[in-house]
């Protein structure tokens, strides 16, 4: 493990040397001789030396590996420049349109939430990247994408958008201490009638929650999650989905989110509430994080970094001096959440954009950093959100000795890779997933679950029949035809 | 010919001012009327359709119960908000026209609030009324003697006043400053001889300070109420106009119809609605104070 900042600058200048040698070593070494995707990359690129690649990324943490790592080893290697533009996350989007439809060519590299592909690619704001990849070669490494986001987050209408390159996934981050203590065991198993574990459906869940907290409150409560309209809106579209629910009715296009299964998530996900932790409804991201750093909740969901963060993953990395102390180092347990189909919430694709000036240095550029050694630097990077999405990242012998369970922690995301949940993906999906963030603020707020679900459900249907229902009929079929749509 | 329009005095006058006034045109008229042919096409960011579709959109506005409930929640948190600033401001400007220790120090503190960003004011009430780590419900447990468990940001009932208390606390400062400089310049020597009258304070106020701080006091609520009725970064930092839309006010929905649904020229027809309401509220205001004198 990294334990101090001198060790991860070491480790850049390595990774700098090693590229630069193999490149230097590229213009020497026979051209029949094969060269990997990345290198291709960089020996394409040199063409293109002094030229700017402007780089939409989400603002954050996220930014620092384009800052700090591969933007100036790129540059390095090829004489391109990367300016990073960040972004709020919920604006990216508006962003790269109004980029697009003012002409202006402000950005050459998106980053894109792959939900949001459709709307991009099918508005013409996307450059296809087939032409490219065969030219460079990528199809074999694109092959070792975890088949979840090569497959889902990667095309739209049978042709290439975007490079998948973030392996998001909401799981179950738990502590092993409190499951694994005899006398938790013993009084669970009495009161319940089955073992104390990971809990495997969302009543186990709340029942292990609930014993969790009547033996620690208030130190420790049994679990407290996102609840942020924003975040809490893939938690549900996850469970909903876990539970048998449809979203549409796919003949008629009409809302289904507020059948009996929609009442019955949302009914019990404020129940919840009162045996987690008081004010859990403001709780986003990073409430949910540093409550479970400090020790104050026995279990969570979340993404990736909180699982390598908790166990102290990165810690003494500048950049993440904010993290508070873990408390719970040596105590994480990971498992996948209730239902064993995680969503996978959000992730990022990079795609051209088409009204970029430098459209083929954008897309070498992607393809380096999306390539199987540059991405499996850039996922161990401690301060990196980019969370592992490639079979080599979940088997790397390197990133399994980061820490002591760091297995555990790649085979359950590995996992989660393979039976994930998309999220919900239409034409104008953020409308629809506005009208859901409304409708769970409400929830939290105390109104009538049938009645908020009611009112989405008319939402959605005014908003499909203004699209147009046999346009987003269409896409919806072929959204619900993947087969991690629905479980 | 040119010496003789140069001669007249009018013409050289309006010479001389035409320039600033074609800038003026061009700056403010440009997007004025840009925003108006938008309003009747049919523009989103979704597509690339500019087709003019008549008054549709306008008709949209007449049956739009989301926009007309912001309209109405901006009108009510303006009538609530306007005077309870107006009073609370009166009251601290009296009370600093009293000899008090420190004055210009407790004054210039006393305005921080209104020099914040009403985007940082709405993050830090955000803060404060945080159940896990904010002082507010800290302070009432306190008090109540038991743990409070108040969703300030999230409970129907509590949300809208958890907005007035940051609305107010910010620019209750702004009422206190410009009527505490009208009240600095009430004629003393007609107040004295009030007093030596037997005038009651009602009447004193009535006829001698009011009519004396009306000017100042006029521009002040007219201020204040055009920026309440445009209210947007403290209530989006705050509740982002939930919980569902119940904290929704005009400029935020106009927002959500632009940045979120990206229906640029509904949103266009939005705008001309608040610049037709504002100009009517604006004229009229005007009117009535040119009429009262």
């Amino acid at each position: 493990m990294w334990s101090n900042r001198i060790m991860y600058t070491q480790f850049v200048k390595n990774t700098r040397h090693v590229l630069t040698v193999s490149a230097v070593c590229l213009g020497l070494i026979s051209n029949a001789q094969a060269q990997s995707a990345a290198e291709q990359a960089v020996e394409a690129a040199k063409q293109y030396s002094g030229v700017t690649l402007n780089v939409l990324y989400e603002a954050g943490l996220q930014p620092l590996d384009p800052k700090n790592f591969t933007g100036p080893l790129w540059e390095e290697l090829t004489g391109i420049k990367i300016n990073v533009i960040e972004s709020p996350v919920d604006q990216m989007f508006t962003k790269a349109m109004q980029d697009f439809r003012s002409g202006s060519g402000g950005y050459d590299l998106l980053n894109v939430i792959p939900n949001q592909l459709p709307d991009l690619a099918m508005s013409g704001a996307l450059e296809p990247l087939d032409d490219y990849v065969d030219k460079y070669n990528y199809h074999e490494e694109l092959q070792g994408i975890a088949p979840v986001y090569r497959d889902n987050q990667m095309k739209v209408e049978g042709k290439i958008y975007a490079l998948p390159d973030d392996g998001d996934v909401l799981i179950l981050y738990y502590r092993r201490d409190l499951f694994d203590d005899p006398a938790n065991q013993s009084a669970f198993e009495e009161k319940y009638g089955y073992p104390l574990a990971p809990p495997e459906t969302w009543q186990q869940f709340s029942e292990i929650g609930q014993f969790m907290t009547d033996a620690y409150e208030p130190e420790t409560y049994g679990a407290g999650l996102l609840r942020q309209p924003g975040n809490a809106q893939y938690m549900f579209q996850e469970r909903f989905r876990v539970e048998g629910g449809r979203f549409f009715d796919p003949d008629s296009m009409d809302a289904t989110v507020n059948s009996d299964i929609g009442i019955k998530v949302f009914t019990e996900m404020r129940a919840e509430n009162s045996w987690m932790p008081p004010g859990v409804e403001q709780w986003g991201f990073i409430e949910a994080f540093n409550a479970f750093l400090a020790g104050d909740i026995a279990m969570t969901i979340s993404w990736p970094p909180v699982g390598r963060w908790a166990a102290g993953y990165g810690k003494g990395t500048e950049a993440l001096n904010w993290i508070p102390e873990t408390k719970v180092a040596d105590k994480v347990g990971y498992a996948l959440p209730p239902g064993g189909t995680p969503e996978l919430a959000v992730g990022f694709s990079l795609a051209v954009a088409s009204g970029s000036a430098n459209k083929e240095a954008a897309y070498l550029f992607a393809q380096w950093m999306n390539s199987e050694e540059i991405s499996l630097q850039r996922v161990q990077l401690p301060y990196a959100l980019r969370d592992p999405f490639r079979t080599s990242h979940f088997a790397s012998e390197e990133y399994r000795s980061r820490w002591s369970n760091a297995g555990e922690y790649l085979d359950v995301l590995q996992k989660g890779a393979e039976t994930g949940l998309l999220d919900l993906s239409l034409l104008q999906t953020d409308r629809y997933e506005e009208a859901l963030r409304q409708a769970i603020s409400r929830l939290w707020s105390g109104e009538d679950a049938k009645k908020i679900l009611d009112d989405l459900a008319e939402d959605w249907d005014q908003l499909t029949k203004r699209i147009g229902v046999d346009k987003q009929k269409r896409v919806y079929a072929d959204w619900a035809s993947k087969p991690n749509a629905y479980p | 010919m040119l010496k003789t329009l140069l001669d007249n005095d009018r013409t050289f006058r309006y010479l001389l001012v035409a320039p600033a006034v074609f800038f003026i045109l061009l700056i403010g008229l440009y997007p004025f009327i840009k925003l108006i042919i938008a309003s009747f096409q049919n523009i989103s960011l979704f597509d690339d359709i500019r087709s003019f579709q008549g008054l549709l959109n306008y008709e949209r506005l007449l049956s739009d119960d989301r926009l007309w409930h912001s309209i109405v929640r901006t009108l009510l948190f303006t009538a609530v908000a306007l005077p309870i600033e107006l009073v609370l401001g009166y009251l601290l400007a009296v009370l600093f026209l009293e000899k008090i220790p420190f004055k210009a120090a407790l004054i210039s503190i006393i305005l921080l609030p209104t020099i914040i960003s009403p985007i940082v004011a709405g993050a830090t009430w955000r803060l404060m009324l945080d159940q896990r780590f904010g002082p507010v419900n800290q302070i009432i447990s306190w008090l109540a003697g038991t743990d409070v468990k108040l969703l300030w940001t999230v409970s129907a009932s509590l949300v809208w006043p958890a907005i007035l208390i940051a609305e107010v606390w910010q620019w209750t400062p702004f009422m206190f400053l410009l009527l505490y400089a009208a009240l600095s310049n009430v004629d003393r020597e007609q107040l004295e001889a009030a007093q030596i009258d037997g005038a009651s304070w009602w009447m004193t106020f009535r006829r001698i300070v009011l009519p004396a701080i009306m000017p100042v006091m006029f521009i002040a609520v007219l201020i204040r109420a055009l920026d309440l009725f445009r209210v947007f970064d403290l209530v989006w930092t705050m509740t982002q106009g939930g919980p569902g839309t119940a904290t929704e006010t005009l400029s935020i929905y106009a927002y959500q119809m632009a940045f979120r649904e990206f229906e640029i020229s509904y949103s266009a027809a939005i705008a001309f609605l608040v610049i037709v309401l504002l100009t009517v509220f604006v004229v009229a205001a005007l009117r009535r104070v040119e009429v009262s004198r």
